[in-house]
């Protein structure tokens, strides 16, 4: 599935307005929000239709996922949008994970734990608050908010230490980046060591720079260390690939379409998640020219000091 | 005193709703912290034991309270399970730290609650550390979830 899909789902005393963007959507936050009345309220319209006397309105079929035979009922599900409640202990499993990717709908889950087997987003963990009453009828409308909305792009001091989750081209980049800077650059590789060095590094001032389109399970933790620390920052690009189709460097109009609406161009099927359409994206448009891309060795022409520079556009200002 | 399991936790009641729907006794809504608990979390009076005024919701039963207070009553009042209380938001941090200051209390987490700004004092059972404040729980937790 692919594309950005409006949800209303509204009965006598509640209204719930939200967009659905990518194959992985993740609610938590404080109880007594509305999160599983939400996903009751999906259940009862799925079973009972217009009778349940609930309106919901969505352009793809909106279904609870639940239960022991979860497997067996998700071989039925398709092109839809799946709605999964806490208390589903399999949404944890690996099982799970795979079935996911191989899937073709989207995915709602309602949880507070970490799912490190599941590629989401930081973009996409929200929480549910009510902002009054709806007009002048009697319904409560609960909308969504994005709980790492306020991860700036921006650092308030010179890091000592730069880790950058990728151990690759990504890595390389950095590294090359830093020689005439005065930061040293570690790779983390992979996400879910990131806390580890955080506390290794403890008295030093770090930024992080991770792929944000797959960083989602690490997100709590991490955020609460840098929160309770001095001198901690993170960059959450979606991907190393990404700045790169960003800064223009490959100018091509068919890029900037597709950055400016990703929804629309990638196939959940096909890329769990959207870190890995760019790095496709990108190995595609620079295919045969000198631009080359490789992310297991970063080709020496990103090294060049003006494309650098395009690149670190996105990045904080300390860098560049 | 609060005691923290963190991770997965075999022997803990995961599905703390369906557990707190068919287990849960009549006395355990009217009781003095359970009052207060649900007012606190979801804003909800407790009319009696079979009757839960809320002002979004309406006149709710028990079985339709948050997830959140459902477990809090249970870590309250049943001593014979372990419940996982990551189906707890932050708001229901505060009623777990006064309940483990009443008693000893063990719970299973599976994300790092916030506890606040404040002093507590609690023990992360994976390893019977004590710990007093966040910094310090973040620092022994984060490297179990």
């Amino acid at each position: 599935m692919k594309g950005k899909y409006l949800i209303t789902v509204k009965n006598n005393v509640l209204r719930y307005q939200f967009e659905i963007r990518r194959n992985i959507t993740i609610i938590k936050g404080d109880s007594a929000t509305g999160k599983t009345t939400l996903v009751d309220m999906i259940r009862e319209y799925y079973e009972n239709g217009e009778q349940s006397g609930i309106i919901l309105q969505c352009d793809k079929t909106c279904v609870v996922l639940e239960g022991r035979q979860w497997k067996v009922l998700l071989e039925n599900i398709h092109d839809s949008i799946v709605f999964i409640d806490e208390g589903n202990q399999f949404i944890t499993t690996d099982e799970f994970s795979s079935e996911l990717k191989r899937s073709d709908n989207y995915y709602v889950i309602v949880t507070r734990e970490g799912l490190p087997n599941l590629p989401y987003s930081v973009e996409e963990i929200y929480g549910i608050k009510t902002s009054g009453k709806y007009g002048t009828l009697q319904q409560t409308y609960q909308e969504f908010y994005r709980i790492y909305g306020d991860v700036k792009n921006s650092i308030l001091f010179s890091p000592d230490i730069i880790i950058v989750e990728d151990s690759n081209a990504g890595y390389e980049f950095f590294e090359n980046a830093a020689e005439d800077k005065c930061w040293e650059t570690i790779s983390a590789g992979g996400k879910s060591n990131i806390y580890k060095l955080l506390k290794e590094y403890d008295n030093k001032k770090i930024l992080i720079i991770a792929d944000g389109a797959a960083f989602g399970a690490e997100m709590d933790r991490v955020m609460k260390k840098i929160n309770l620390s001095i001198g901690k920052a993170i960059f959450l690009p979606e991907s190393f690939e990404w700045l790169i189709l960003k800064s223009d460097t490959i100018r091509d109009k068919a890029i900037e379409e597709i950055l400016d609406n990703p929804s629309d161009f990638i196939e959940s099927k096909e890329y769990m998640s959207w870190e890995r359409f760019f790095t496709a994206l990108l190995v595609d448009k620079t295919k045969d020219t000198y631009l080359r891309y490789s992310k297991s060795k970063l080709n020496d022409a990103y090294k060049n000091k003006k494309i650098q520079e395009r690149i670190l556009q996105e990045v904080p200002k300390q860098l560049i | 005193m609060l005691k923290i399991i963190f991770g997965n936790c075999e022997n803990a009641i995961y599905n703390t709703s369906v557990y707190f729907k068919n287990t849960y006794q009549d006395e355990w809504i009217t009781d003095k912290l359970s009052v207060e608990m649900i007012k606190d979390v979801d804003k909800s009076v407790v009319i009696g034991s079979h009757l839960i005024e809320s002002p979004v919701l309406g006149a709710i039963s028990p079985k339709e309270l948050s997830g959140g207070v459902k477990t809090l009553i249970l870590i309250h009042k049943d001593k014979s399970k372990i419940f996982n209380a990551s189906t707890c938001g932050d708001n229901c941090a505060k009623w777990l730290l006064k309940i483990g200051e009443m008693k000893d209390v063990v719970i299973n987490l599976r994300h790092i609650m916030d506890f606040g700004n404040g002093e507590f004092e609690m023990e992360v059972f994976n390893t019977h550390q004590i710990v007093r404040n966040m910094k310090e729980l973040i620092d022994v937790a984060g490297l179990m979830i």
